[in-house]
């Protein structure tokens, strides 16, 4: 009996200890540098928490994070390592789940792209104040204690999309549609928003409707078809998404017949530029996404800098024909092929 | 004990052949009412006949190109709920049929890719390409569809378990084998050449052949149940599963047959988008598991298994696709499509189902001697 109670006695004190000393090791991994250039460590870890795996501006995000990485570590005498927590899927309650399993490891930085930004707030919040600086890259948490957004101008670029196929359409009467994907992602909304806004400008454009799929490729291209068929006198699309250009079925339109416009610059998407059958492209920064991220925590974590710009909006240059090949070489080093 | 046999019943000439010819009755009236509604209140439009340049007010929903543009969306949901009826008469489920789509269609893509343009094996001879990449894409859903049924048979398993966790092993395997890549620059012979070959009828460029496979697909799916002893089997083993088992039924082996075609199902679907859209990514036929479900249902087929046609499954899959082209025709604003489709599918199922009690009473109801 004794040997018994002396075995409980001791397995309960080494899972007593065991307890602290977990508690402890968790208080340590959380706890912010705060003072000063004394506490700085030589190893920081970072994580990004993008939108679906299964998207290839994402996958470009991750390479620029993870070369950032290595540049910026490199310039500050530090390692740098990068977390990569995506949902394979748009999820947001998987991000969530991520985000705070990421705060429990104890990184010192998050960067996560929103699918829904009021759920992603409360979990920004609680990282935040538990000392990880959190940065938004490509869809934002306004309402959030993240310390910045990178990425696209949501509501400016559905104006200078619309403003753009205003101009390729030139003068005289037009109908023009807008490919609407999904009605729940806040940054398409925003697009959406400012598209319809610039519409008003041009009295000859008729917004013929918006037009919501499933953000997949085959879907958007079907619903496309499908609409233009429907209205054979829509004579111009700003996609402000361009999902439906990943497919090649939108490649035996006629070129020039029914003018487009759209977001992104990705490898499917060049094609047609080169056969014309798109008139612009208007590239998002993808692979910036992942260097600006690393370079802003760095600078909030690292360097214990103020962030200068709370909205740190990316250019969003246009591509047209000449650029193709340019951008085939760029897509090869950010999809590492 | 000798069995009395009972009083014999008078069958006039043709009964059975009407029963079965009618059997859809209440879903073709759903679609012929959709239908005639689309046609009066959609409108007409000014369309050019590219052939002779003469400009023609045609009617927005019955224009050839827009019923064929219904017809090649209708024919990959229509195919796959052909072979979810075989499950489903069997009283099970496959959910992981969007998946089977996916993983089949980016092995479709990659063996394309390859004798693509600009892949390592251009320039192959489209005999050989075409029938490989149809290998490929119906060989990887038949195997996938086969081993859920074996998953389903080995295990004794609910099918719902089975295919939901199938559905996430399918979707990570093309995850894994893209890398989140699309994959295109596939060789025309497929694409332009066979799956998306274009005929001109009425000045109106036409896509004939998804519609074809589409019926074909369905005639031999409804031969089949119909008309070969599997098929009887399979509506024996979904109207009581341990009778069929003590008659000496092969509930086993009918099970991994019916999980089998609609992998196949799926495959062939798979063809038709690759073909047509001429890509595949990982996120392919994400959530076409619930539409293909649907389609069955609404086509009359019981979940709780023992009843389903062929027909009926296509039936519900355009009756879906006429609802979601007549939002568009008609200009209604999208955000108030999801709760219209409901809404009708919900009524057609009710209409269906008040044709059927109806017609089964006139069956039941003896004549007199």
């Amino acid at each position: 009996m004794k040997i018994h109670r002396f075995i409980a006695k001791l397995t309960l004190m080494a899972s007593a200890m065991l307890i602290v000393a977990g508690c402890e090791q968790k208080k340590s991994d959380v706890a912010p540098q705060t003072s000063g250039g004394t506490s700085k460590k030589s190893e920081y870890t970072f994580a990004m928490v993008a939108k679906s795996q299964s998207n290839p501006v994402f996958q470009a995000a991750r390479v620029g994070a993870e070369d950032a990485a290595a540049d910026v570590g490199k310039k500050l005498g530090v390692k740098i390592n990068i977390l990569w927590r995506t949902p394979n899927e748009d999820d947001a309650q998987k991000q969530v789940e991520n985000i705070e399993q990421l705060v429990l490891q104890g990184v010192d930085g998050i960067s996560v792209s929103c699918s829904e930004a009021e759920t992603l707030t409360p979990a920004i919040n609680k990282a935040v104040d538990q000392g990880v600086a959190v940065a938004c890259f490509d869809s934002d948490a306004p309402a959030s204690k993240r310390f910045c957004y990178h990425g696209t101008d949501d509501v400016e670029c559905g104006h200078i999309i619309m403003r753009e196929l205003a101009t390729v359409l030139g003068p005289g009467k037009h109908v023009v549609a807008i490919p609407g994907g999904n009605q729940n992602a806040r940054n398409i909304q925003n697009r959406i928003k400012g598209a319809l806004a610039e519409a008003t400008n041009y009295p000859n454009l008729t917004i013929r409707g918006v037009y919501y799929s499933k953000e997949v490729p085959q879907d958007a291209a079907a619903k496309i078809e499908e609409v233009q068929t429907a209205n054979p006198d829509i004579d111009g699309w700003a996609m402000i998404g361009s999902w439906s250009l990943f497919t090649d079925a939108l490649l035996k339109w006629e070129p020039g017949k029914v003018k487009i416009v759209a977001m992104d610059a990705l490898p499917a998407e060049l094609p047609y530029l080169t056969k014309g059958v798109v008139q612009k492209l208007y590239a998002q920064q993808t692979y910036r996404w992942g260097v600006r991220s690393v370079e802003l925590l760095a600078d909030k974590v690292i360097l214990e800098k103020k962030t200068a710009n709370v909205m740190d909006y990316s250019e969003l240059p246009p591509v047209t024909k000449d650029d193709v090949p340019q951008y085939e070489q760029n897509w090869k080093k950010w999809l590492r092929q | 004990m000798a069995i009395e046999p009972g009083p014999e019943v008078p069958v006039k000439p043709g009964m059975g052949f009407r029963r079965s010819r009618f059997k859809e009755t209440g879903l073709m009236g759903v679609l012929v009412a959709l239908g005639m509604f689309l046609s009066i209140f959609g409108g007409s439009l000014p369309v050019t006949n590219r052939d002779t340049g003469e400009v023609v007010r045609v009617n927005k929903f019955l224009r050839a190109d827009n019923l064929d543009k219904l017809a090649k969306n209708t024919s990959f949901f229509a195919i796959m709920a052909v072979g979810a009826t075989f499950v489903i008469i069997t009283g099970g489920i496959d959910l992981s049929v969007g998946a089977v789509y996916c993983l089949a269609a980016v092995c479709g893509a990659m063996f394309l890719n390859r004798f693509g343009p600009h892949g390592a094996g251009a320039g192959a001879p489209a005999f050989l390409v075409v029938p490989g990449a149809l290998l490929v894409c119906l060989g990887a859903g038949a195997l996938c569809g086969f081993i859920n049924g074996l998953g389903v048979v080995g295990l004794r398993v609910h099918s719902f378990v089975i295919t939901l966790g199938t559905m996430a092993i399918y979707r990570g395997i093309a995850f894994v084998m893209t890398k989140a890549q699309a994959f295109t620059d596939f060789p025309p012979a497929f694409t332009d050449g066979f799956v998306r070959r274009e005929i001109h009828c009425y000045g109106a460029s036409l896509y004939p052949v998804p519609l074809a496979i589409m019926i074909g697909v369905t005639a031999f799916a409804w031969w089949y149940l119909k008309h070969s002893v599997t098929g009887r089997h399979i509506f024996a083993v979904g109207g009581n599963e341990q009778a069929s088992l003590f008659s000496g039924l092969p509930v086993n082996w009918v099970k991994v047959k019916v999980y089998t075609f609609s992998g196949l199902a799926a495959g062939i679907a798979a063809m038709i988008m690759l073909g047509y859209y001429g890509s595949a990514s990982s996120d392919a036929g994400k959530g076409y598991e619930l539409d293909v479900i649907a389609a069955a249902v609404v086509g009359g087929a019981s979940l709780a298994g023992g009843r389903g046609t062929a027909w009926g499954a296509l039936l519900g899959a355009l009756i879906i696709q006429v609802i979601n082209n007549g939002i568009i025709i008609l200009n209604i604003d999208q955000n108030y499509s999801q709760i219209i489709i409901g809404t009708v599918i919900v009524l057609a199922v009710l209409l269906d189902r008040i044709n059927n009690t109806l017609r089964e009473r006139r069956m039941t109801r003896a004549p007199r001697p």
